[in-house]
């Protein structure tokens, strides 16, 4: 009791350090982290606090950055958009970071952006999204959708695969991804009666969306297996899911009990990423697909190298709370890292930690070899990179079928793409 | 101590605490003592002290626990949204006449609906209507039909789940998940701006202070009287010969208004609504605020909200591992030892030195439903 | 071009034979070698179509390691080029075993010795997405002979769908030799459908009348497309066929749609009842407004959860900061699946000690104070939430079913999920198993007699507080069980509870508190409700939006709830 009761203490003085230690402010730079710790979005979130911390630490070993250690500020955004905002205030008015690291879902980037806009400050967003934004105070490390979802629909098609059920959750990244997957589909000519989930209609009756929508934490998915089932009755058909992490296990075991398979009907999930499969049932996904700009399996040395640096730290870290068995690495993880290393590398160039010439630097085209191979900085916030297509596999990992070299990160798909 | 006595002492204290909140405070925040983030984080508070008032006027007042007030906070809310959506023009990301999240789903023209929340004065006149309405439906099927104790509770978490489920479907034309956030004008000055805060802070301690009288007035007429009688024994209201449901219905309509305004000066401060902002959660974590400031009186839920949102905001960046053990501890000591809640403390300091000895449990009887 | 044509008609019937008729000789391996060696794309396609109706074993493996990548020219030193295979496990220098592709033999250096290659430093041969068609099609052949009925059928339907006219030789052959009715089935409708490409009219009535028979849900594409042809080429009598057919599928889909929603509508409301009926107990019992229920719930499925590994592999868990490991027994095939079984009971008891011990320390002050015991019990909620979430981690845990709650019947095309009969057969077990208690033992008893009067109960020398205990104890254990089920079929996470809670409420109210025939009837009027819904509107939300409105609105009619539990008590 005794022992609990002061590790409690010391769990709070730690944090208490984390937040307020500004012993040596003259040597340390100061970086928040702004992710979820506690709610619904920690399952997601907190991996990338601990990439984030290790990356500091890495980077701390080696001298810093611009001779300063990196202090990270912590906060927790609790999975609770107006707090995020709040959070973010803080960061920027209080305790001036030079830049955070942070957010997960596009409610909680949309919620600070004001705030970073209006302090002028820099936030690096590691994880894929909707795209349609290009704010000059986030640098988007993430996965655009043509880094993702177009080059998953390229690969069905040359599978052969003609129907495309698309279904995912309700929320803007889903919508934004199928109502431009709508009119990729279409553009390749594939027919409108062969993509399945149903279309929404504006008042004049134009079509101008298509999908299926369940909300988050939705658990009953009899019916839209069922439809799935009769959808692809006819073969060659395929499901686009961008359903987010928790509402997959309760599908994939319904996909699962109704006798479908990868075989049948593959599924290719966006949001499924190594580090979310460790809650989904194995079993029952092996051999769907999942595509990403990074797989924990890709092997090249660096990649091994950061997978072995990775697990080494989490063995000697002294940070409280952090999961250390079990532990995988996932895109949203590389991408925070490489997110760190593009800024150390942009503040370098700089010369200066200030918002506006780092900026500048980042733009310039910067680039770092990080664990999914190269990635470089563009004009637009964006960065071009790697993109894979992996089969999983019983053991939680994918397994690379096809890669696509450097692809630019375009945000802005919508009425990009003609039907024929 | 006699009622007079206390009168004078609560005028006396509401005055000092109006004039602080509403000309002190904005005052030294333009003189720059008082950060432009605290202020906008009191006004956040202040906001919520409004939710806990109305939530009180049911509970602590009426015997009626909602756990469906944070839907007529967000609906307050979504009302004023959609005008400071409309208010954005076309500075978004998008650079079109439309919100960005309309453009996100295809649209490329207004929905009808949206049209009219471009004029001021019809969002303003919805904020107030909306909620009204739903409140005035709900409230007069539940009192109709006699629901009270626990089955109101139940039924309002539904209604409140039910409208964020509703809410969280982007086919409502309302954001979805993401609700409406990135707002720029406000009666043509700029929400970010810290002048604008502080005019909007201004509102909202304005807005407290005059729902304060007016509770606080209102507990005192007869109506106040049969709202207490009410809680206390319904039934024997009945046989007086008075119609209940009848006063059931507009306390629940007042409180529905109060927790709407509050919802409404909530948004252009924090520059966000979403859906989760009326998941049952929300409305629950209300209750506690009143539970902990102390249910049955009018300070009570504002020391409660504010004491426990500065101590979220804190505990959050503190220790954000042990929050909700802190949230949820809070609230199973207040109802099992101190069910007066804060404001009971130095009353029950006094009695404790009376009667050491005496079982504590008593105390609390008389607030019991 | 046209050499290759007809080279491939002549090798296609070749191989139709060889593949049907004898299935000894080995002559695929020298084929797929010589494809690997080709120098065009189109001619490796001609060769490996070739293939097509070869019933030779090594096809599968061959080609399925030339999808992956895993086939390589090798250059001799002599000059000679050699396909062959990479395979088994890398050494320290990244290098594999080689197999030659047209032997099936290791391959060997000058010295006789077998060679192990470096997949990086040979280039892997070539595939591009037409030839990789080709190699289905050889495929899809290939297990129209397998044994495996399941595999067997599906490459049936395969063909019928492409409806290629080449294949309708090979699955007329096979025709002539399949035995298993479901196999014949789909055979008639798999030649059907390729008989609506026939040139010939007859033909192609022909097959839309067998269509008609059979009305196969995959077929609707298809005679949409044969309807559209027909129409175009203004053919009344074909058009009409085709619509009849459509019309005979629609019909079909209808029935399969209607009996697949009562079906669904059964299970959903056996879900809602299991996790519903704990909470029948506790709060319409007890009184107690327990909305730490869908904590208990969680408590069962992480108490599934542990026994999986402890019948497996062990756990880490590290809560607090301090780390232990739960030793596994490591079993594995039957007795491995066998876990969830004691997983069941076990999930009872740890759910009903949790239940307990929060009876004794909170609940038990707030008996008469139903709102307040709403209020505690929702702290204890968040409380054991963010406890799952320092022991288990925030993340899902993975609960993998045993198969045999992970297949399905399908009966008419309708499905029945294991999984789903299980929690139909689960819900009535419990349901008849409460009631016995209720009704039948002492212990029911003294419940029922509690419930209806505390203070005579007392008077008779009722020991309230156990009896108290030991019903909240079982709310709990049954909340638990429901945790256990619903780790089959959904997530187990911290914040599990949370999703049922709202839906356990709306049953309990909705079928009459205190009454668990109600709550019987109300579980599944709404899952059926829903699920009805839910196929009408197509809409999941919409559908469970619906339902919360219908149950304000039936409330009204019924403010007690579905069967009300009689009293002269004026405050009930």
């Amino acid at each position: 009791m005794i022992t609990k009761f002061t590790q409690l203490l010391s769990v709070g003085a730690l944090a208490l350090g984390a937040s307020f230690g500004t012993a040596h402010a003259a040597e340390t730079v100061k970086v928040g982290i702004l992710h979820s710790l506690s709610g619904t979005m920690a399952i997601s979130e907190t991996s990338l606090r601990d990439v984030l911390l290790f990356t500091f630490d890495e980077i701390n070993a080696k001298g810093g950055v611009l001779g300063k250690k990196i202090e990270p500020v912590v906060v927790d955004g609790a999975s609770n958009w107006p707090l995020f905002a709040e959070k973010a205030k803080q960061l920027l008015e209080q305790d001036k970071v030079a830049v955070t690291f942070g957010c997960w879902t596009s409610v909680s980037r949309k919620s600070v952006l004001p705030v970073y806009e209006k302090n002028n400050g820099l936030l690096f967003y590691p994880v894929q999204y909707e795209g349609e934004e290009e704010s000059q105070n986030v640098a988007y490390t993430a996965e655009a959708v043509n880094q993702q979802a177009t080059p998953a629909v390229d690969y069905y098609l040359a599978e052969g695969k003609k129907k495309f059920y698309l279904l995912g959750s309700d929320y803007v990244y889903p919508q934004t991804t199928n109502l431009v997957l709508l009119e990729y589909l279409l553009s390749k000519g594939v027919k409108l009666e062969n993509i399945g989930g149903g279309f929404k209609k504006d008042e004049s009756g134009k079509i101008i969306s298509a999908g299926k929508y369940t909300p988050f934490g939705h658990t009953d998915y009899q019916q839209i297996v069922s439809e799935i089932k009769q959808f692809a009755a006819s073969g060659d058909a395929c499901v686009i899911s961008t359903l987010n992490g928790d509402t997959n296990v309760p599908f994939f075991k319904e996909y699962a009990a109704a006798g479908l398979s990868a075989e049948k009907c593959p599924v290719v999930s966006f949001s499924i990423s190594e580090d979310e499969f460790r809650g989904l049932p194995a079993k029952q996904l092996v051999g769907q697909l999942g595509c990403w700009t990074y797989f924990q399996s890709i092997n090249t040395p660096a990649n091994k190298k950061f997978v072995a640096d990775f697990q080494a730290w989490l063995k000697t870290t002294k940070t409280p709370g952090i999961v250390k068995d079990g532990r995988v690495t996932c895109s949203p993880m590389v991408l925070s890292y490489v997110g760190v290393y593009l800024w150390k590398a942009a503040v370098e160039k700089a010369g200066s930690f200030d918002v506006d010439k780092v900026r500048a630097a980042y733009k310039s085209g910067l680039s770092f070899d990080g664990p999914g191979g190269k990635v470089t900085t563009q004009k637009n916030m964006h960065v071009t990179k790697n993109v894979f297509i992996g089969e999983t596999k019983a053991d939680g990992q994918f397994k690379i079928v096809k890669s696509f070299d450097n692809v630019y990160g375009e945000p802005w798909l919508k009425g990009k793409f003609k039907a024929k | 101590m006699s009622a007079p006595t206390t009168r004078r002492i609560e005028f006396i204290a509401v005055a000092v605490i109006a004039t602080l909140l509403i000309v002190v405070f904005p005052l030294l925040n333009s003189a720059g003592v008082i950060s432009n983030f605290t202020l906008n984080l009191w006004g956040k508070y202040l906001c919520y002290a409004l939710l806990a008032i109305s939530v009180d006027l049911l509970w602590g007042y009426t015997g009626l626990l909602s756990l469906g007030q944070a839907l007529f906070f967000s609906l307050g809310g979504y009302m004023l949204g959609m005008h400071l959506m409309r208010m954005i023009g076309d500075l978004g990301q998008y650079k079109k006449p439309i919100p960005d999240f309309l453009i996100f789903l295809g649209w490329t023209e207004l929905p009808t609906f949206w049209k009219p929340f471009s004029s001021f004065p019809f969002a303003a006149a919805m904020v107030i209507l909306l909620p009204g309405l739903v409140a005035l439906l709900f409230g007069f099927l539940a009192f109709r039909s006699r629901i009270k104790g626990v089955y109101f509770s139940i039924l309002t978490q539904a209604l409140t789940y039910g409208g964020s489920l509703m809410f969280f479907r982007n086919d409502m034309l309302m954001g979805g998940n993401n609700g409406f956030t990135d707002y720029k004008f406000l009666l043509g000055a700029d929400v970010r701006d810290a002048s604008t805060q502080r005019a909007l802070f201004i509102a909202t301690a304005v807005t407290l202070v005059l729902v304060y009288l007016g509770c606080s007035w209102l507990s005192r007429t007869k109506l106040g009287l049969i709202q207490r009688a009410i809680r206390d024994g319904e039934n024997r209201v009945l046989f007086s010969g008075y119609a209940a449901a009848g006063f059931k219905l507009f306390i629940f309509v007042v409180a529905a208004l109060i927790a709407s305004v509050g919802g409404a000066l909530y948004v252009p401060q924090v520059g966000i609504i979403n859906p989760s902002e009326m998941t049952p959660d929300k409305s629950l974590e209300a209750v506690v605020w009143v539970a902990v400031g102390g249910r049955g009186t009018l300070v009570g839920p504002v020391i409660g909200a504010i004491v426990v949102n500065a101590l979220k905001s804190w505990a959050t960046r503190a220790y954000p591992d042990l929050w909700l053990f802190f949230l949820g501890g809070m609230f199973i000591i207040v109802v099992l030892l101190l069910p007066g809640g804060i404001v009971s403390l130095p009353g029950r300091i006094k009695t404790w030195w009376a009667r050491r000895t005496a079982a504590s449990a008593e105390t609390a009887a008389p607030l019991a439903s | 071009m046209n050499f290759f044509h007809r080279a491939r008609r002549l090798l296609v019937l070749a191989a139709l034979s060889l593949g049907l008729l004898s299935r000894a000789a080995d002559p695929a391996r020298p084929i797929i070698a010589q494809a690997a060696l080709a120098e065009s794309p189109a001619q490796r396609i001609a060769i490996i179509t070739t293939l097509i109706g070869s019933g030779d074993e090594s096809i599968q493996g061959l080609l399925a390691a030339w999808k992956e990548d895993a086939l390589f020219v090798y250059a001799a030193p002599d000059g000679a080029k050699i396909p062959v295979q990479l395979s088994g496990d890398k050494d320290d220098k990244d290098s594999q075993a080689a197999t030659r592709v047209d032997t099936g033999k290791p391959l060997l250096s000058a010295a006789g010795q077998p060679l192990r290659l470096i997949a990086a430093d040979l280039t892997a041969v070539e595939h591009t997405s037409a030839l990789r068609r080709a190699m289905k099609a050889v495929l899809d052949l290939l297990d129209l002979s397998t044994p495996d009925l399941k595999k067997r059928i599906s490459a049936i339907q395969t063909l019928g769908f492409a409806q290629d006219a080449e294949k309708l030789a090979a699955l007329q052959a096979r025709q002539k030799l399949e035995t298993v009715p479901a196999a014949q089935l789909a055979l008639r409708e798999a030649i059907a459908l390729i008989g609506l490409k026939d040139a010939s009219t007859e033909v192609k009535l022909a097959s839309l009348q067998e269509l008609e028979a059979l009305h196969p849900i995959g077929s609707a594409d298809a005679l949409r497309a044969a309807l559209k042809e027909a129409e175009a080429a203004s053919h009344p009598s074909l058009a009409a066929a085709a619509r009849a057919a459509l019309n005979a599928v629609d019909r079909h889909l209808t029935t399969v749609n209607f009996f697949g929603t009562l079906f669904r509508g059964l299970s959903l409301g056996s879900i809602l009842l299991v996790v519903a009926l704990g909470l029948a107990i506790t709060f319409g019992l007890m009184g107690v407004i327990n909305m730490a229920h869908g904590e208990m719930i969680a408590v069962g499925a992480y108490t599934t959860y542990v026994v999986q590994n402890v019948f497996g592999s062990g756990l880490a868990l590290s809560p607090f900061g301090f780390s232990f490991h739960l030793p596994g027994m490591n079993t594995g095939g039957w007795l491995y699946e066998s876990y969830f079984l004691f997983a069941l009971p076990l999930s009872f008891l740890s759910a009903a000690l949790v239940g307990i011990a929060m009876e004794r320390t909170v609940i038990q002050w707030l008996y008469r104070r139903p709102l307040e015991s709403l209020l505690a019990t929702w702290g204890v909620s968040l409380f054991l939430q963010q406890f799952f979430r320092r022991v288990f981690g925030s993340n899902n845990v993975q609960v993998s079913s045993p198969s045999y709650l992970s297949d399905n019947w399908t009966f008419n095309d309708i499905i029945f999920g294991w999984n789903r009969v299980f929690v139909i057969g689960f819900a009535g077990l419990i349901v008849l198993g409460v009631w016995l208690v209720l009704t039948r033992t002492s212990l029911g008893l003294l419940i029922r007699a509690v419930m209806q009067n505390r203070n005579m109960a007392s008077c008779m020398g009722v020991r309230t507080e156990r009896v108290n205990m030991l019903t909240f104890g079982l709310g709990s254990g049954l909340a638990g069980l429901a945790g256990a089920f619903l780790s089959q079929i959904g997530n187990v996470g911290p914040s599990l509870g949370q999703s049922y809670i709202v839906d356990c409420f709306m049953t309990v109210v909705v079928g009459g508190v205190g009454n668990l025939p109600g709550t019987v009837v109300s579980a599944f009027g709404i899952g059926l409700a829903d699920q009805s819904l839910q196929q009408i509107l197509l809409n999941p939300v919409l559908g469970k939006i619906t339902v919360l409105i219908a149950i304000i609105l039936f409330l009204q009619w019924r403010p007690a709830g579905i069967f009300v539990t009689k009293s002269r008590s004026l405050e009930g």
